[in-house]
């Protein structure tokens, strides 16, 4: 089924009011994943922005048509473990899926998901990125890219200030454990993204993990409309590149062979506004690195232009 | 309940959480049945699925919709109008 079939006909397992923010793609990448998954899901969703709009519930209601828990920010991947030994016991199967922003998936919650990647726990775990705890007003994560502006790492007025650091690259992370299924996603790429949730589906012996870069609209400062074109703009210029790999059987599956230039980037977004051209160029550095490294994995295959 | 629910150790509570985001509105999609190629590209990319596929055609259902403006940003054909809400 093509991608906009699938979404025309599937139904929606997600309350039709969530109070995301306008705009926004998390909502837009939630829905279109709960559309390939399916009725037969158990979803846990941490505290974070999906969390406090309304997916996990309100008033004895809940946000999703399929039964979703609200785990802690740091347990979410053990706890999922939990639920599948228990489906095993029962002689059921579903998907058991996490739907965890990066505060509750590079940060807090590293220790269970690493776990749960090693003992190789059947779930399907994916992080949308929106670097930083953005429901709770912006703070930096791990995740967050060097320069950014957040509420803990302010500007001062003359634009001296933002993040120190660079953000771990959390997806390969993720590959380095030598996990059956990793995946980088975005939503401006649907039909990528919709066949990563499938792929992730039919891995029967331990950890899919998606990582699906989420440019947050309020906390990073991108106009409602622009949505979209920021976050396809982030694989354009290969700041977020789009790759699968199983058990580091790497493979880039949006080739990006004539990148754009990071200021096509960085520009629309607001909490870069103070960074000079030097500190434009050294996250464009880094895009390129990765993407070199990213390229060194693939050597040999035929689609790593 | 339903079947889906009922196989639950729980119930899932009083039933489902919406809050009305149509009512959020400053602006308003239009599509331009004239101009449309039924490419369905601001049905992938509307983030309330407010977008609905009908006989080959392309309509939006306000009824959720918080009028972004992405359907309009991203239509290649540039059909899809923006135009202020009524004060409610
Ligand atoms: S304005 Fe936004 S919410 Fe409304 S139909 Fe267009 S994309 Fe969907
Ligand atoms: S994106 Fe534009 S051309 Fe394509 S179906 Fe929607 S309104 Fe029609």
């Amino acid at each position: 089924m093509n991608a906009l079939d699938l979404l025309a006909e599937r139904e929606d397992m997600i309350s039709p009011g969530i109070s995301a923010c306008v705009g926004c793609n998390v909502e837009l990448t939630l829905r279109i994943v709960m559309k390939v998954l399916g009725p037969n899901t158990v979803l846990a969703i941490p505290p974070g922005c999906m969390g406090g709009v309304g997916v996990v519930g309100w008033n004895k209601r809940s946000g999703a048509k399929v039964p979703v828990f609200f785990p802690l920010l740091d347990n979410t991947a053990s706890m999922l473990a939990g639920i599948r030994l228990a489906y095993d016991a029962k002689g059921k199967d579903a998907n058991i899926v996490a739907f965890a922003g990066d505060g509750a998936t590079v940060d807090a919650g590293f220790q269970a998901l690493s776990g749960v990647a090693e003992r190789g726990d059947r779930i399907i775990y994916i992080c949308y990125d929106n670097e930083g705890y953005m429901n709770t007003g912006y703070q930096r994560s791990s995740s967050t890219s060097k320069g950014s502006w957040t509420s803990t790492t302010p500007v001062s007025k003359d634009g001296h200030g933002g993040k120190r650091q660079n953000g771990k690259d959390f997806p390969m992370i993720m590959a380095m454990h030598d996990i059956p299924y990793v995946a980088t996603a975005s939503p401006a790429y649907v039909p990528d993204l919709i066949r990563k949730v499938e792929e992730a589906m039919k891995v029967r012996d331990g950890l899919a993990y998606i990582h699906v870069y989420n440019p947050c609209l309020t906390g990073w400062g991108i106009r409602a409309e622009e949505s979209i074109s920021v976050a396809r703009l982030a694989v354009k210029t290969r700041y977020f590149p789009l790759y699968e790999a199983r058990r580091r059987e790497f493979r880039i599956t949006v080739p990006v062979p004539k990148p754009l230039p990071i200021e096509n980037f960085t520009s629309r977004i607001k909490k870069f506004s103070h960074l000079g051209p030097e500190a434009i160029a050294d996250l464009g550095k880094l895009a390129e690195d990765r993407y070199a490294f990213l390229q060194s994995l693939c050597r040999g295959k035929d689609n790593n232009a | 309940m339903n079947e889906a629910e009922k196989e639950y150790i729980s119930p899932v509570g009083e039933g489902l959480y919406s809050a009305n985001t149509g009512d959020w509105r400053t602006q308003k999609p239009e599509i331009d049945q004239e101009t449309c190629s039924r490419c369905g590209t601001c049905l992938i990319y509307c983030p309330t699925s407010s977008v609905r596929r009908a006989d080959g055609r392309f309509i939006i259902n306000l009824s959720f919709c918080k009028g972004c403006g992405v359907c309009a940003a991203e239509c290649p054909n540039g059909c899809i109008a923006m135009t202020r809400e009524a004060k409610r």
